[in-house]
């Protein structure tokens, strides 16, 4: 799939702007501050409806000004269609094919986009809630039902935890309403669990392949999930339910005492080992990098296998980050079937005959040139 | 102030209703003026009538102007069978279907700890009192099929499930008359799920 033009209306630092793309690779050039990234979390925003960067929508919006607006036209399995996102302080409205979508499910995963910036390095060796947050939009856009399930769960939790709040201040001693919400609970935790296991099957089987590639064959990766319960990968959702109903039975008193879930798929984690040792601890910044690296490329290949089309990929100044073996080993995976926007401050440094051919765009307070 | 007060305070009765924002509480207000007296009269009165005769039945909970109400004092429906339902409007539902004629039990709301509101909070209490007075056989929890209404579902049923009472929940899938292909995937998949032999 690929994004043909896209629309910019008060957004960020740009009052309105049209571009159309080149399906094959697109060089955003300009010096900081002249909003290179704006552009990229503009095509963010369109698949995932949320910015990579802040949570606080109102800063999407120009200032003083009552909306922005996000439109792209894409082509998908020859199929073209506009998504438009609208903000405003009324909030936020998505449209596929100009029809309003209430169900954040009904609209992610219609445009399919994966992103490497320099925050992703924090993915492997940020906060756990980082890598939940990878898993939970990754395994989104290309499942949708996930989004469903996930938003269930995070309901009901918040449901439970106001009731152990209760029970520890000993405003309630009704433990049939807590087994009643723990039983729904454990059903969504389950649920959760099965698919977050299945989708990282398939990014082990490609980011195995892919890490030990750009490592000039050096480097092994394991990626390994650390639940809060003990359970195997292969376990089936019944299974699954058993063994959280089992854990929940235990440590319900000290839930109580704590006045809060204790276990769940909201607090489980990611872990990666590159030669049996774990990167976030002992990784260097290079092996860091590169991990990170190996997972973002292996997503583009899960997502050609689940969706049928290669997603677009967003390469927000990090290329010129990378040394020639990898930027050359990044530029040869995607070659000619990934639609790609890289942003840089420069094209020096980068040299590999697949930017000949790339659209340069120049980029300067808000401006875009050709 | 742009209104004498008499127009005005009828402007903020009115924008206490729901859905009527200030535009239309002023539309409406300036409709009441030029009504006749005696239609103005009976809307007043239909008001503080509605408000002061109706109580809710102290058997069921539903809305009533008698107590105990119509339902509950109506012997030729079968007692036996106690339909649970949330709030007032879900008995009408009911009722104009027709089909029912077992009793009602009305909660006027769900279990949820997020707002602050228990079992004890909502009409549970009644209800296993109920249970133990009447010669019931079978409790239709017909709350919500959403995630409050589920949890008070099965609260209900877990409550109840010690004294014998059959305890069943109403089904959730397809409308009827609808079209396989517009269900959305989370119906359809309850559909699925709720699936019977033929």
């Amino acid at each position: 799939m690929h994004i043909e033009q896209l629309y910019l209306r008060n957004f960020r630092n740009y009052d309105s702007l049209e571009m159309e793309f080149n399906n094959k690779i697109n060089v955003i050039i300009g010096e900081n501050a002249q909003g290179k990234t704006n552009l990229m979390e503009a095509i963010y925003l369109l698949a995932f409806t949320k910015s990579h960067r802040t949570p606080r929508e109102k800063e999407l919006i120009q200032w003083e000004k009552e909306y922005a607006k996000i439109e792209g036209r894409i082509t998908k399995r020859n199929q073209n269609f506009p998504l438009e996102i609208i903000l405003s302080a009324k909030g936020k409205k998505a449209k596929l094919n100009r029809l309003e979508q209430k169900r954040l499910s009904d609209y992610i995963g219609a445009l399919n986009v994966v992103m490497f910036a320099p925050e992703d390095l924090t993915l492997v060796k940020g906060a756990p809630q980082i890598r939940r947050r990878f898993i939970d939009m990754e395994l989104g856009q290309i499942q949708p039902r996930y989004i469903y399930h996930l938003g269930q769960y995070q309901k009901i939790l918040k449901q439970r935890n106001h009731l152990l709040k209760q029970l520890q201040r000993g405003k309630s001693q009704d433990r049939t309403m807590l087994q009643v919400i723990t039983d729904q609970l454990v059903e969504h935790a389950a649920t959760l669990l099965e698919r977050r296991f299945v989708f990282l099957d398939l990014l082990r089987k490609w980011a195995s392949p892919i890490h030990h590639g750009i490592s000039r064959e050096l480097e092994r990766l394991e990626i390994k999930y650390s639940p809060t319960i003990e359970v195997s990968e292969d376990d089936n959702k019944g299974k699954i339910e058993s063994i959280y109903l089992n854990k929940f039975h235990q440590i319900q008193e000290k839930e109580i005492e704590r006045g809060t879930s204790l276990i769940g798929p909201h607090r489980d984690d990611l872990l990666f080992y590159v030669n049996g040792k774990d990167v976030q601890t002992y990784g260097s910044q290079g092996q860091q990098r590169t991990t990170a690296l190996s997972v973002k490329l292996a997503e583009i290949e899960l997502i050609y296998n689940e969706v049928g089309e290669y997603p677009i990929l967003l390469l927000d100044d990090v290329l010129s980050e990378l040394d020639d073996y990898r930027q050359s080993h990044l530029l040869h995976t995607i070659q000619g079937k990934v639609q790609t926007f890289v942003s840089t401050t420069s094209v020096d440094g980068i040299n590999h005959e697949t930017l000949n051919k790339a659209e340069l765009f120049r980029v300067c307070n808000g401006e875009v040139e050709k | 102030m742009y209104y004498p007060e008499p127009i005005s305070k009828l402007i903020d009765s009115f924008t206490k209703l729901p859905g009527i924002g200030p535009k239309t509480a002023v539309r409406l207000a300036f409709f009441v003026l030029n009504m006749n007296e005696d239609d103005v009269m009976d809307f007043a009165k239909a008001l503080v009538n509605a408000k002061r005769e109706l109580t809710h039945c102290s058997v069921c909970g539903h809305i009533t102007d008698q107590d105990p109400c119509s339902i509950c004092q109506d012997t030729s429906r079968d007692a036996s069978i106690i339909c649970v339902v949330q709030d007032p409007k879900d008995v009408i539902a009911m009722e104009k279907m027709k089909e029912f004629h077992g009793k009602y039990h009305v909660l006027h709301g769900a279990i949820s700890p997020m707002d602050g509101i228990g079992p004890e909070d909502i009409n549970v209490p009644d209800l296993i009192n109920r249970l133990k007075d009447e010669e019931v056989k079978e409790l239709i929890l017909a709350t919500n099929p959403n995630i409050e209404g589920e949890a008070t579902a099965m609260y209900i049923s877990r409550l109840v499930k010690p004294s014998g009472v059959r305890t069943t929940r109403i089904a959730h899938g397809l409308p009827v008359g609808g079209d396989l292909e517009y269900a959305d995937e989370v119906t359809l998949s309850k559909a699925l799920e709720g699936r019977r032999d033929l």
